[in-house]
């Protein structure tokens, strides 16, 4: 069977996410190049997920979209995080399972116990494993840490590794929840931090000690999206680890479509608008301005190329590469971007901001802004009524959103070319509502 | 490692979970591992829980992602954590009433106020703690940093009070809500991904006309939050126009010709730096 890619859901739900209900289907097939039976089918599956984890909410095809919606005040979980419960799974297997982990819940077994078990409690028309099978469950849980070999002679046993949650009182249990809810809500990376906060919780809920547990914390402006990029963070993070290049299928986030079907019949194949893309993968950059993240990779022929996360799709390792060109190009690159103030590795500008104070009694809220979000920026010539702000930047591009988003508590002196660029921006924009001043 | 592994799997976990066990994978636990190396696990963690977890998660990795994963265009942190954290949590989850003695923006400092607090909240842009709490005495919803809060004690309140407070806070908001339409002028609709980003973390409905090939985005807040999405709208620049709020139209405006003043002044000045 080949390798189960999650690209066409995070695509289906990156473009849910972002526009919010603004496609029909077809417009959706249009947009993921697939066909509107694809999409329907995809979104049957991702409906499931969603309907098993939280039976409480039995949905519709048209509430399910509608949960994808952004809601501040409801939204105590991220409500994306059900896409990395999609790993397929038959139905046998996932019965089995469960009934060798509820088994080891409560006590320590051998394989061959756990054999017995089974063919006492799966249902009689279920299949019986063979011992094999058993043994291959055992090792696979073992391996992903859930279960551990006690120590003692052979024949080995086996228990569920949850001392963790076990060892803890309720108080303790309380703070190791709001940790975890904490650091995965503001830090990254994040999603086994969600996962681990979805078990914890229904744990504490189940837990007698702790009545009418309440999650009482909220998260201010969140990008929701942001998740779905983790998908391939994992796999990026282990090829620069191992000094190895990537392959993968690249949309342009400016490229109207943002995924295609991989068509296995050469007949059928239709011109890709992705382009397929062969890149040493230096670092990964998180834009806390937007929410996105960034591959920073080199190739011989590009050189240091900026990829968007949520354009790649079809990601695989490739071959590795000497250290020596590893270590060479990662210098490069600190270098080119320690001026960046996202990821730009154009030429370095010195820019010269002049931020006015508000007046009293109105608190010096422009001050503490630029301190909290100017990064590596100086702050000189402070009077009662205004301050120099300095910054050597990367090309103006990065910088500009963020300086045009003080208004007319800001102006800015040099250079002179940013400083004309913002005459004339607030000149389009004082145009556009020139109504206004009519009305005044 | 995977993020996509079987065992996560949706089917297998609402079993597990039937059958009333908790499991735990390597990989939740070497996240969390991470986590407490972060300073804030001092103040997250009494000294002897602290000892515990990491006793419990000797035998695991950590997540070495210093070096290849780096951040950009974030706000500093002036904390993840805050001293009177856990102790309001704690009075939130036993639902008891709160008395806060709390410091006002001018330095004035309010003496043992009662109140009810129902939420804390993080603000992600000035990465900082806030309390959300009723004032019984003034009958507000407040809004205080943690920071400002000097000292808290738990107080009484019934069960009535509570209902009474929780159907104030819902009237409330319904009553604050807001709502504003934004065109994304079409001439930019090759920068739409960025720019529906730039919304993402607002609640909103998008219409799409195919016709026009043009977006709108209706977006629906809080009164309170108005400054910040004003910031947003000016963040996005000539991108965006709002079409619908005309409290949002004014200040826009407003905007644009201070803006523009400040340079009509000063262009004589910067020319001759001696004056």
């Amino acid at each position: 069977m080949a390798k189960e890619s999650f690209d066409k859901e995070i695509q289906l739900l990156r473009l849910f996410m972002l526009t919010s209900g603004a496609y029909n289907r077809q417009q959706l097939a249009d947009r993921l190049g697939l066909s509107v039976h694809s999409i329907d089918k995809t979104l049957r599956r991702l409906k499931d997920i969603v309907g098993t984890i939280h039976p409480e909410r039995s949905i519709t095809e048209k509430e399910f979209t509608e949960t994808l919606r952004y809601r501040y005040y409801d939204t105590t979980s991220p409500i994306l995080l059900f896409l990395f419960r999609a790993k397929s799974l038959k139905e046998s297997e996932s019965q089995r399972i469960s009934t060798l982990v509820a088994a080891m819940n409560e006590r320590a077994y051998t394989a061959m116990e756990l054999l017995e078990i089974c063919g006492n409690t799966l249902p009689s028309d279920a299949a019986l494993p063979d011992e094999k099978t058993i043994r291959a469950d055992v090792k696979y849980l073992e391996q992903v840490g859930v279960i551990r070999k006690e120590s003692g002679p052979r024949p080995y046993r086996y228990r569920i590794d949850n001392d963790l949650v076990q060892q803890l009182t309720s108080d303790e249990l309380i703070d190791l929840y709001d940790f975890v809810d904490i650091m995965a809500n503001t830090q990254i990376p994040s999603v086994q931090g969600y996962l681990l906060r979805e078990g914890l919780l229904k744990f504490i809920q189940r837990h007698e000690a702790i009545p009418a547990f309440t999650e009482p914390f909220l998260y201010k402006y969140h990008y929701p999206s942001r998740i779905l990029d983790e998908a391939h963070l994992f796999t990026l993070l282990q090829a620069i680890h191992a000094r190895r290049k990537v392959r993968f299928t690249y949309f342009s986030p400016k490229s109207p479509q943002t995924y295609t079907s991989q068509n296995t019949n050469p007949l059928y194949e239709r011109d890709l608008e992705g382009k397929q893309e062969q890149t040493l993968p230096l670092a990964i950059i998180y834009d806390h301005q937007y929410g996105r993240y960034y591959l920073i990779g080199y190739s011989s022929r590009y050189g240091i190329r900026k990829f968007r996360m949520e354009g790649i799709t079809q990601l695989v390792e490739d071959e590795p590469v000497e250290e020596a060109l590893f270590q060479a190009k990662r210098s490069e690159l600190e270098h080119k971007i320690q001026h960046s103030w996202l990821v730009d590795t154009g030429h370095p500008v010195n820019i010269r901001i002049r931020f006015f104070t508000p007046e009293p009694p109105i608190p010096n809220f422009i001050h503490e802004r630029v301190l909290l979000q100017g990064q590596w920026g100086m702050v000189s010539n402070t009077t009662n009524e205004s301050f120099i702000f300095e910054i050597t930047v990367n090309g103006t591009l990065e910088i500009k959103p963020w300086i045009r988003s003080f208004g007319s508590s800001c102006e800015v002196l040099e250079p002179r070319s940013l400083r004309e660029e913002m005459m004339a921006e607030w000149k389009e924009i004082r145009d556009y509502y020139a109504a206004v001043r009519e009305n005044i | 490692m995977q993020l996509f592994e079987k065992i996560f799997n949706y089917q297998l976990l609402s079993r597990i979970e039937e059958q009333g066990a908790f499991m735990i994978t390597s990989q939740e636990r070497t996240w969390l591992k991470t986590m407490l190396q972060h300073p804030s696990a001092h103040e997250a963690f009494s000294p002897v829980t602290l000892d515990k977890l990491q006793t419990l998660l000797r035998q695991d990795a950590t997540f070495d992602v210093s070096t290849a994963l780096l951040e950009k265009a974030g706000s500093k942190d002036k904390h993840v954590y805050h001293p009177h954290l856990r102790t309001l949590r704690r009075l939130i989850l036993r639902q008891t009433g709160v008395q806060l003695t709390y410091k006002i923006k001018d330095g004035r400092i309010y003496h043992e106020e009662a109140g009810y607090a129902y939420k804390l909240e993080y603000s992600m842009v000035k990465r900082e703690w806030y309390l959300l709490w009723y004032n019984l005495r003034r009958r507000t919803l407040m809004h205080t940093r943690l920071q400002q809060i000097v000292d808290v004690a738990e107080s009484s309140i019934t069960p009535t009070q509570i209902e009474h407070i929780q159907s104030e806070i819902e009237s409330r908001h319904a009553a604050n809500q807001r709502q504003a339409t934004i065109l994304v002028l079409r001439r930019y609709n090759r920068e739409l991904s960025r720019i529906l980003y730039a919304f993402s973390c607002f609640e909103k409905d998008i219409n799409y006309d195919e016709a026009q090939d043009s977006y709108t985005i209706q977006l629906t807040f809080l009164q309170d939050e108005s400054e910040y999405i004003l910031s947003k709208l000016r963040f996005l620049g000539m991108r965006v126009k709002v079409i619908e709020s005309e409290h949002f139209k004014q200040r826009m405006y407003e905007s644009a010709t201070r803006a523009l003043a400040r340079y009509d002044e000063t262009t004589t000045s910067e020319a001759n730096p001696t004056s």
